[in-house]
């Protein structure tokens, strides 16, 4: 079953779906391929800033006037994922004011708006902070789903003809003397493999940039960073607290739901894949991080994990912070000769449409197609859902009270109704799928109860037949990876729980 | 007031302990912040999980003992856990009895159709036992989320069905309440007449092991009378039920011989002086007593039962604070590997004892003449993948109220 299209989009992240979206608009065929699931990245491993552009305003002017110019943009298309909460970035006794100031100027510069906030002013609005703040400044930051931006933006392609390959890897390259001409695929679940022809070849695989390119020769200058972040139990804070400084590790807490996200630290990694979050890290992100907000030391942890950002390196060497968090669009037809082939990397969440459309703009330059972008005009399609989390708690008390069957998940309420929905609708290959679309696992025992549920259920519904444990013991070993860094307190003792059950009374 | 002997913890450690101290005439008092371990994960009696099904269990103790010094079992010696294991037995007398089978474990199949080596079983999983391929059918119930009929029955090569309950009122049903549901007379009819439709030829049919809090056996006795096929339990996820009775069982016997039972209640403070525990104060909010004994058991059990506290870099034990024996740093408590790590070392962490179970020094000195210590809490053993957990806590229980007896007279 060979493929022909027009142009293959390679990583299902926020870039490579939002070219997808772009380029549907524009009515250009389009096969978009990735090896595991929507947002399996650094789109899905992030601290869900919804940046306003105020943490680069000082030390990359550039990088922030695409933020908050992006910011603009999405509250408009995509309001529904995310939560207009505002960022403060204050300041405590050991940072300087001049640093405040010059950030100010920095924010009036870049067109991000400021309004400067009293210590009383800021604890009035978020009680936990550090009482010995000395001010904040208010900034048009928020809250952003990834996973709801990055699926919102697919249904919309696949309604305009785009195709979406999930879980099958680009194996090697069919290479023609200056261009590709296609890509080996195979699928990862069933092993099946076929080619894919295709005009036009984009690498949007982020972090993986050069696994990509090696298999056309090909090497760019990437550095990968390791963020790493910790989710506590409880919303400890309404608005984004930021440190008013230049950015450093343990300088953001950012409200997600009915949880905090601490982070991050910045820490050359070579690995894409098999990183860990260390014991060490975690103790820096919580002296850190309470020192802006004390209640964290007393806080339970429901997970630590940890994303690979790409960082594109010019040719000066510096700190890694020091690199532009800007993005980059390679078009290797100048570069390397190979003239139907782009690569787009580094860049942030919040700029991923505008690396969309920069890519696709370069994509109808080759093509001699002079249709605009429209993705900034066009409102995703779920924007009339409710999204505002009261909203939802009322859409979740309506389904208690009806016949919505037993809850699977306790933590964060997920009735199997909902669940079964979501099956029905198929396309789902494997645990991590149900798993990124539903709330199951997300609460404060990350899955200790509800995989197993999830499984019976599966079972049920003739779904599952035998060998349901090994991927149970699959995903309590993924899970580990979370959990382990954060074992102390309460959540050893939920986590001694868990173990009793599976090791204990279920000897798996 | 002022006891003979005053027990902390009413897990099974702390149970045996009471009812040993109780036969030796001794004037009582047990509290208890709830009901340990025994409530969550005890379904049946583990004394070695590792050995297999043919070895003789106690000639596997035996050398078991031998290549592990320190562990719990050492200390108690094989001669006093038999004779441990044979009190708690003697508290539960047919029809609702623990036996072995054989000499050895015996595999019973658990909630995720694993199975599941054990040593004791009450009598309500005997015809769970040794089972062969599709002789069974397993039955779940629509709207309760702890058991999974074709979960179990898949892995297990047999057939599974689940019933709608007739009795729910609601959309979901926790294990309690199926536990109470079945204990009527009614339900069972119900209930055992839809599975008897639905029986091609299978000669056993396996339930999650909620047969009623009381009078199990009667529960299963009737299914079997209207299935006309043998009934067993299966082991499924916390709480217990089959723990909940060995709980109430102990409960009843302890109370008729007139001891004092404080659940619900915990230690906010002990009160030490030298090397000598001289009272504890018990606190059920906002009422505080005081009470003193001559001597202490502390059978807190571990994390789980609150014996064992870990902030962020070490781990203590709250009422006394007697030095853990524990890893080095946060860094070492646990392996990478959730499985392919054998044990993470944290579960090896607790209270090191001399050989009569009072808490040392890193010296060896004992540390409170009169506090013995019992159960989980105790360093030295793994007891989640030994499979040692209610061996472990009936042989110390029994063998710590054995030796604060001794060592009053």
């Amino acid at each position: 079953m060979d493929i022909q299209t027009e142009v293959l989009i390679v990583g299902g992240g926020a870039t490579g779906v939002g070219i997808a979206r772009d380029l549907s608009l524009r009515g250009i065929p389009a096969v978009l391929i990735e090896k595991g699931d929507f947002t399996s990245g650094a789109s899905g491993r992030n601290h869900g800033l919804f940046h306003s552009g105020g943490r680069y305003a000082v030390s990359d002017p550039e990088a922030a006037r695409e933020c908050i110019s992006e910011n603009r943009i999405l509250r408009r298309i995509a309001s529904h994922c995310i939560e207009e909460t505002d960022g403060l970035f204050i300041s405590l006794p050991e940072d300087s004011l001049d640093f405040r100031d010059q950030f100010l100027r920095a924010c009036e510069e870049t067109g991000i708006p400021t309004t400067l906030l009293s210590r009383e002013e800021a604890l009035a609005l978020e009680p936990e902070l550090n009482p010995d703040l000395l001010s904040a400044v208010k900034v048009p930051d928020g809250a952003i789903n990834p996973f709801a931006l990055v699926l919102e933006n697919a249904k919309e392609a696949e309604k305009h003809g785009t195709k979406f390959i999930l879980h099958t890897e680009v194996t090697s390259l069919l290479m023609d003397r200056d261009k590709i001409n296609g890509v080996r695929a195979k699928d990862l679940i069933n092993g099946e493999e076929y080619l894919i022809h295709a005009s036009y070849f984009i690498n949007a695989t982020g972090a993986w940039a050069n696994q990509f390119l090696k298999l056309a020769g090909l090497h760019i200058d990437l550095a990968l960073s390791k963020g790493t972040l910790l989710i506590t139990n409880q919303r400890l804070n309404q608005r984004v607290i930021n440190r008013c400084r230049l950015p450093s590790d343990g300088d953001i807490i950012v409200p997600s739901d009915t949880v905090s996200i601490l982070g991050t630290t910045s820490i050359r990694s070579e690995e894409v894949e098999n990183f860990e979050v260390t014991p060490p890290e975690v103790s820096l992100l919580i002296k850190e991080t309470s020192k802006m907000i004390p209640a964290i030391q007393e806080t339970r942890l429901i997970r630590a994990y940890a994303g690979i950002r790409p960082l594109f390196q010019s040719e000066e060497k510096g700190q890694d912070r020091e690199i532009s968090r800007g993005f980059t669009l390679i078009d290797h037809g100048k570069r390397d000769g190979l003239k139907n082939f782009i690569t787009i990397t580094g860049g942030k969440l919040v700029t991923y449409r505008l690396m969309a459309e920069k890519t696709s703009d370069l994509i109808c330059q080759k093509m001699g197609i002079d249709t605009p972008c429209s993705t900034h005009l066009k409102p995703l399609p779920g924007v009339s859902e409710p999204s505002k989390l009261n909203d939802r708690l009322k859409k979740i008390g309506q389904s208690i009270t009806a016949d919505g069957g037993e809850i699977l998940c306790d933590c964060e309420l997920i009735r199997r109704e909902e669940v079964e929905g979501l099956l029905k609708e198929g396309k789902l290959k494997d645990l991590q799928d149900i798993l990124h679309r539903t709330r199951l696992a997300k609460g404060t025992c990350q899955g200790g109860f509800c995989v197993y549920r999830l499984l019976g259920m599966l079972h049920d519904l003739r779904m599952a037949e035998r060998d349901s444990n090994k991927m149970l013991k699959g995903f309590l070993e993924e899970r580990w990876k979370g959990i382990r860094p954060i074992l102390w307190g309460t959540s050893l003792k939920e986590e001694e729980l868990i173990e009793n059950i599976y090791k204990g009374i279920f000897n798996l | 007031m002022h006891f003979d002997l005053i027990i902390i913890g009413m897990g099974l450690s702390g149970l045996m302990a009471a009812k040993t101290a109780s036969e030796a005439g001794q004037k009582i008092l047990i509290v208890g912040k709830g009901m340990g371990s025994l409530s969550l994960f005890s379904n049946t009696i583990d004394l070695l999980g590792t050995t297999s099904q043919n070895g003789k269990m106690w000639d596997v103790i035996s050398r078991w003992i031998e290549d592990h010094p320190k562990h719990p079992y050492a200390k108690v010696g094989m001669g006093t856990s038999k004779e441990a294991l044979s009190s708690f037995t003697s508290l539960f007398p047919p029809p609702y009895s623990f036996e072995a089978f054989g000499d050895g474990n015996c595999l019973i199949p658990t909630g995720a159709g694993t199975l599941r080596p054990t040593y004791l079983v009450p009598s309500t999983m005997f015809a769970g036992t040794n089972l062969r391929e599709g002789d069974r059918l397993i039955v779940g119930f629509k709207g309760f989320k702890d058991f999974y009929a074709d979960y179990v029955a898949d892995q297990l090569s047999c057939r599974g069905i689940t019933l709608s309950l007739p009795e729910a009122l609601h959309q979901e049903v926790t294990a309690s309440a199926l536990a109470r549901f079945m204990e009527r007379e009614s339900f069972r009819e119900t209930i055992g007449r839809e599975i008897k439709e639905k029986l091609h030829g299978e000669t056993r049919v396996g339930l999650p092991a909620l047969l009623g809090v009381r009078e199990s056996w009667k529960v299963k006795k009737d299914l079997e009378a209207i299935v006309g096929a043998e009934v067993f339990e299966i082991p499924i996820l916390p709480p217990s039920i089959p723990g909940l009775r060995i709980f109430n069982r102990f409960k009843e016997w302890l109370i008729q011989r007139g001891i004092t039972f404080l659940l619900g209640h915990f230690i906010s403070k002990a009160i030490l002086k030298g090397k000598r525990c001289e009272g504890v104060h018990v606190l059920n909010p906002p009422v505080s007593n005081f009470y003193s004994a001559d001597r202490y058991i502390l059978a807190t059990g571990r994390f789980v039962g609150g014996g064992l506290v870990a902030d962020e870099k070490k781990i203590f034990e709250p009422i006394f604070n007697l030095p853990v024996a524990q890893p080095k740093s946060r860094e070492d408590w646990f392996g990478k590997s959730f499985f392919d790590d054998l044990s993470h070392p944290v579960h090896q962490a607790g209270i090191s004892t001399d050989s009569s179970f009072r808490a040392i020094d890193e010296k060896g000195e004992v540390l409170l003449e009169n506090v013995w210590v019992a159960g989980s809490i105790l360093a030295d053993h793994h007891s989640v993948d030994e499979k040692s957990r209610e061996g472990i806590e009936i042989a110390t229980g029994y063998a710590t109220a054995k030796q604060a007896i001794e060592h009053g007279a």
